[in-house]
């Protein structure tokens, strides 16, 4: 549950005086030479000074998409993951959206890999960031530009089937090694209503989304995701986890209504 | 590399020799006039993009000396073999030749595999051992299937669940399990990932083979595995389906785990992402794909396994000299079908004129209509008009778009019927042929 | 006969100066006489050993930039309407069809005007008014059949 505590914190001093006071305590000289994404204020935000070390976090996306509804993305760092060396968050941005979070995702050792896919909104040609902070407090980044068309052959109506909503899907392997990272995918049935489209008689459609998602194995963390509303409908996340004994793999959604859909699957190491 | 200033400044000479420069042909297009060659363009591909672009090359300048390197002696177009598969045509019309782009045009055609690139020395190098000198390299390769990209899915699987995602052999063994498959069985199309070429292609080709069940195996079903979660005219699609099908079809998009992961042509089971496994009577599966292997040879694909190319011309953006064309590249929004690699040749024939003969090549404008046949007298069309746009291809804003939804039947019978004339038209323009009307 | 065919160019360049006001409902009847009726079972003809032209009609030495881009959107048209808009099928012959005529279909087409049409609303919609004109001027200037002795 500290994963929880941690982003909420997170979000509140990106809504008080660190916004304010990074402004001005930023200097010109710090900046020249950066990539202009540094100066976004989400990122200027949680850098909070710090000078992140580039092309350290490996994005993998489309350099041109034709279906900006649902991008598919994987951010993936070095790192040992071990309990004093592993990255700790990884923060996901696309400078182009409406508001630019996508996703923080926190890892724990257990997790084996800093890696994660996800599928994302894309409103139009932008650059996707990503952020990571290691548990040493080192920040890294990477960044991709992706350029988003609609093909002509491809326009496709926004057909959404709601009957299965809060339904999940998981995959883990059949069997694990002990202590080497396999990955485990899962995906939930839901609209992501961004809170930005209008019904057809132009009354706002509210924002409705899964906002949070637990992974643990019987009662350790691997990884917590908060999900922001640019996450594509029927959110799908890719991770790894490197058990060292069989267990229960517990996977929670929790939407922003507070409804939250709890699935379980049988974890086997050898 | 460095372009071959000798060349541009000899080819400029010969028609100055000529007296002329540049003059205009009788159909309005310049032309090089004097009977020296202009330059010498090879092509490799004799499809939609690469023999549309020798004849329109030749009759913009008949003095370019023109090569085709194609291995097939005839063509088989992807276009209509869904109404072939579906039992509404006939294979042979499917067959095209090059005795027009010959003996009318004069383009040397070469029917040879071009295996390899020879970037610096600009040569081609065909299968037989021939090696062919360049001016400008034209690739229209089309697309190559990636093997093995989706587990058990390789060229051995094809033989036992076919893909028919490149005509021929592979077209008429799907036919042929359809024929022999019993009423009451499940045809499985595996549908892949944008991009890839025809984007309406696995949708139509379900409705014909639909079609097909409806009147001589009514109890069949039709399943959709896609890697997608949405597609191409889908709602006309599915509007359609619903009215000359009513449930015989079901799609299912990868985030209701239609995403294939593994292929089993030995039982014609497919596993999906979250473990449901399905069974085929008929398995096709559509792979994911590239650009054609010489793409790749000449240095002209990045990581994406696509070609990128400079909007204006289709030059590579990767080796100067070389343009590519068709399937093979990254022109979105431009879809990747045979209208489109069309419409490129012509765009770039005119182009590579200009850079031979040092002038400016007009603003382009490309054009594409995709016309899809959900019954025999059921079509739906997407259509739209491309320009270049802060260097970027885009849509012309306000044109195009799709049929309209819930128009009547007269509407979905006059597409149907331009369907079948757009097949004849093109076909006609591209390699001659002439259907009787 | 460059020249004769530069004439004629340029004779319908200057219609095309002037404005045509053509009711609907001709323009309709029109379409309907210049559509032929396919046949739904396509056949292969026999092979014809007279070819069209290798080359188009009609045009002046030195076109404006304009008038290339509009010879090479012309080219495009061809995957619908034949080579050089030559062919007769549903989908209609351009060739030689008075200008006046087409004109005023692809502007209508262009602003919705037209009924029953089905993907020329589309296109049209991409390229200017003076871009539609002078298509129709560009076609309008082609012979209904080629010329056999413009070829190579
Ligand atoms: C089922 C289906 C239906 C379709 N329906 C439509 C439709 O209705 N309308 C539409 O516009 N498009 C349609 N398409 C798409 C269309 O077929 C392609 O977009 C088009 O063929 C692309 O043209 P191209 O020139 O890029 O490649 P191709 O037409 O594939 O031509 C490539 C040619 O290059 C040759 N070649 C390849 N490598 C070499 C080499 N190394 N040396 C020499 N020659 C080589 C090949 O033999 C081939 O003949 C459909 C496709 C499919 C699969």
């Amino acid at each position: 549950m500290q994963s929880i505590i941690h982003f909420s914190r997170v979000s509140r001093l990106l809504a008080t005086f660190l916004v304010g006071l990074l402004h001005s305590v930023h200097t010109v000289a710090a900046q020249q030479g950066r990539p202009a994404w540094e100066r976004v204020e989400a990122i200027q935000t949680l850098l909070n000074g710090a000078v992140p070390r580039p092309e350290a976090v490996r994005l993998d996306l489309p350099s041109v998409t034709q279906d900006g509804s649902s991008v598919l993305v994987t951010a993936e760092i070095d790192s040992p993951m071990t309990p004093d060396n592993h990255v700790e968050e990884l923060y996901l941005f696309a400078l182009g959206n409406p508001s630019p979070e996508l996703a923080e995702i926190r890892f724990t050792p257990l997790a084996g890999r800093a890696s994660v896919s996800t599928r994302i909104r894309l409103d139009r040609s932008q650059t996707v960031v990503a952020l990571a902070r290691t548990s040493g407090g080192d920040w890294l980044s990477g960044s991709r530009d992706v350029r988003v068309t609609v093909s002509g052959c491809l326009s496709r109506d926004a057909t959404y089937q709601a009957d299965d909503v809060m339904q999940t899907r998981v995959r883990v392997p059949p069997r694990f090694k002990a202590g080497q990272a396999s990955d485990i995918r899962t995906l939930i049935n839901h609209p992501m209503e961004t809170g930005l489209r209008k019904d057809a008689a132009g009354q706002p459609i509210p924002e409705q989304i899964i906002e949070l998602f637990q992974a643990r194995l019987d009662d350790a963390p691997v990884l917590t995701v908060r999900l922001h509303r640019a996450i594509a409908a029927n959110p799908y996340l890719v991770f790894h986890m490197a058990p060292e004994q069989s267990g229960e793999l517990t996977l929670s959604w929790e939407e922003d209504t507070g409804e939250t859909t709890v699935t379980t699957a049988e974890i086997r190491v050898d | 590399m460095i372009k071959d200033a000798m060349n541009r400044r000899q080819s400029l000479k010969l028609m100055g020799a000529a007296g002329l420069g540049t003059m205009l042909s009788a159909s309005g297009l310049p032309v090089f006039a004097g009977g020296a060659s202009a330059g010498r363009v090879v092509i490799v591909g004799g499809g939609f993009g690469g023999a549309t672009a020798a004849k329109y090359l030749k009759r913009l300048s008949p003095s370019l000396d023109v090569t085709l390197v194609e291995p097939q002696p005839r063509y088989i177009t992807c276009p209509f073999t869904n109404l072939y598969l579906g039992g509404i045509r006939t294979f042979e019309t499917l067959w095209h030749d090059f005795t027009e782009l010959r003996e009318k045009y004069g383009v040397r055609v070469v029917h040879e595999l071009a295996e390899d690139v020879d970037v610096d020395r600009r040569r081609l190098k065909l299968a037989g051992g021939e090696d062919v000198s360049w001016d400008r390299l034209l690739l229209s390769p089309g697309i190559d299937l990636r093997w093995g990209a989706l587990e058990g899915y390789d060229e051995a699987a094809a033989e036992k669940a076919p893909h028919a995602w490149k005509p021929g052999e592979q077209s008429r063994l799907l036919r042929r399990q359809l024929e022999a498959m019993e009423d009451g069985g499940t045809f499985i199309l595996v549908a892949p990932d944008n991009p890839f070429r025809c984007p309406p292609g696995p949708y139509e080709r379900v409705s014909m083979v639909a079609n097909y069940f409806k009147n001589h195996k009514p109890h069949s079903k039709i399943l959709i595995l896609d890697a997608k979660d949405g597609f191409s005219k889908q709602g006309l699609f599915m509007e359609g389906w619903r009215e000359h099908y009513g449930d015989m079809i079901e799609w299912v998009g990868r985030s209701n785990d239609g995403g294939v992961m593994r292929v089993d042509a030995d039982t014609l089971e497919v596993e999906t992402e979250f473990g449901t496994v399905h069974k085929a009577a008929v398995l096709n599966v559509v792979p994911p794909q590239k650009a054609g292997f010489i793409a790749d040879r000449a240095g002209v694909i990045d990581a994406s396994g696509w070609a990128p190319i400079h909007a204006r011309s289709f030059e590579s953006q990767l080796v100067e000299g070389i343009y590519v064309i068709g399937d093979a590249t990254q022109a979105a929004p431009m879809p990747k079908s045979g209208f489109v690699a069309s419409t490129q040749a012509k765009v770039t024939a005119r182009a590579i004129i200009a850079d031979l003969g040092g002038d400016t090549p007009p603003e382009p404008s490309w054009v594409n209509t995709c016309y899809s046949l959900i019954a025999p007298e059921w079509g739906i069309s997407i259509a739209g008009v491309y320009e270049v746009h802060d260097g970027l291809i885009r849509e012309v804003p306000g044109s195009g778009g799709v049929s309209p939804m819930e128009a009547d039947r007269s509407f979905r019978r006059k597409e149907a019927e331009y369907a079948r004339a757009w097949y004849a038209a093109i076909t006609q323009d591209v390699w001659g042929t002439r259907f009787a009307f | 006969m460059r020249l004769a065919q530069m004439i004629k160019w340029g004779a319908s360049m200057q219609q095309s100066r002037k404005r045509y006001i053509i009711p609907v409902g001709l323009l309709v009847a029109g379409l309907c006489l210049s559509a032929g009726v396919m046949i739904a079972g396509m056949t292969l003809a026999e092979p014809e050993n007279e070819y069209e032209a290798v080359i188009g009609e009609a045009a002046p030495e030195g076109a404006t930039p304009f008038e290339q881009r509009i010879q090479m959107i012309a080219m495009s048209c061809a995957a619908c309407h034949g080579t050089d808009g030559r062919l007769q099928t549903a989908i209609p012959l351009l060739a030689a069809q008075p200008a006046a005529v087409m004109r005023a279909q692809l502007l209508a087409f262009k602003q919705d005007q037209m009924p029953d049409a089905t993907v020329m609303p589309r296109l049209a919609k991409g390229y200017t008014d003076e871009e539609l004109e002078a298509l129709a001027d560009y076609f309008s200037a082609l012979s209904r059949k080629a010329n056999p002795g413009s070829a190579l």
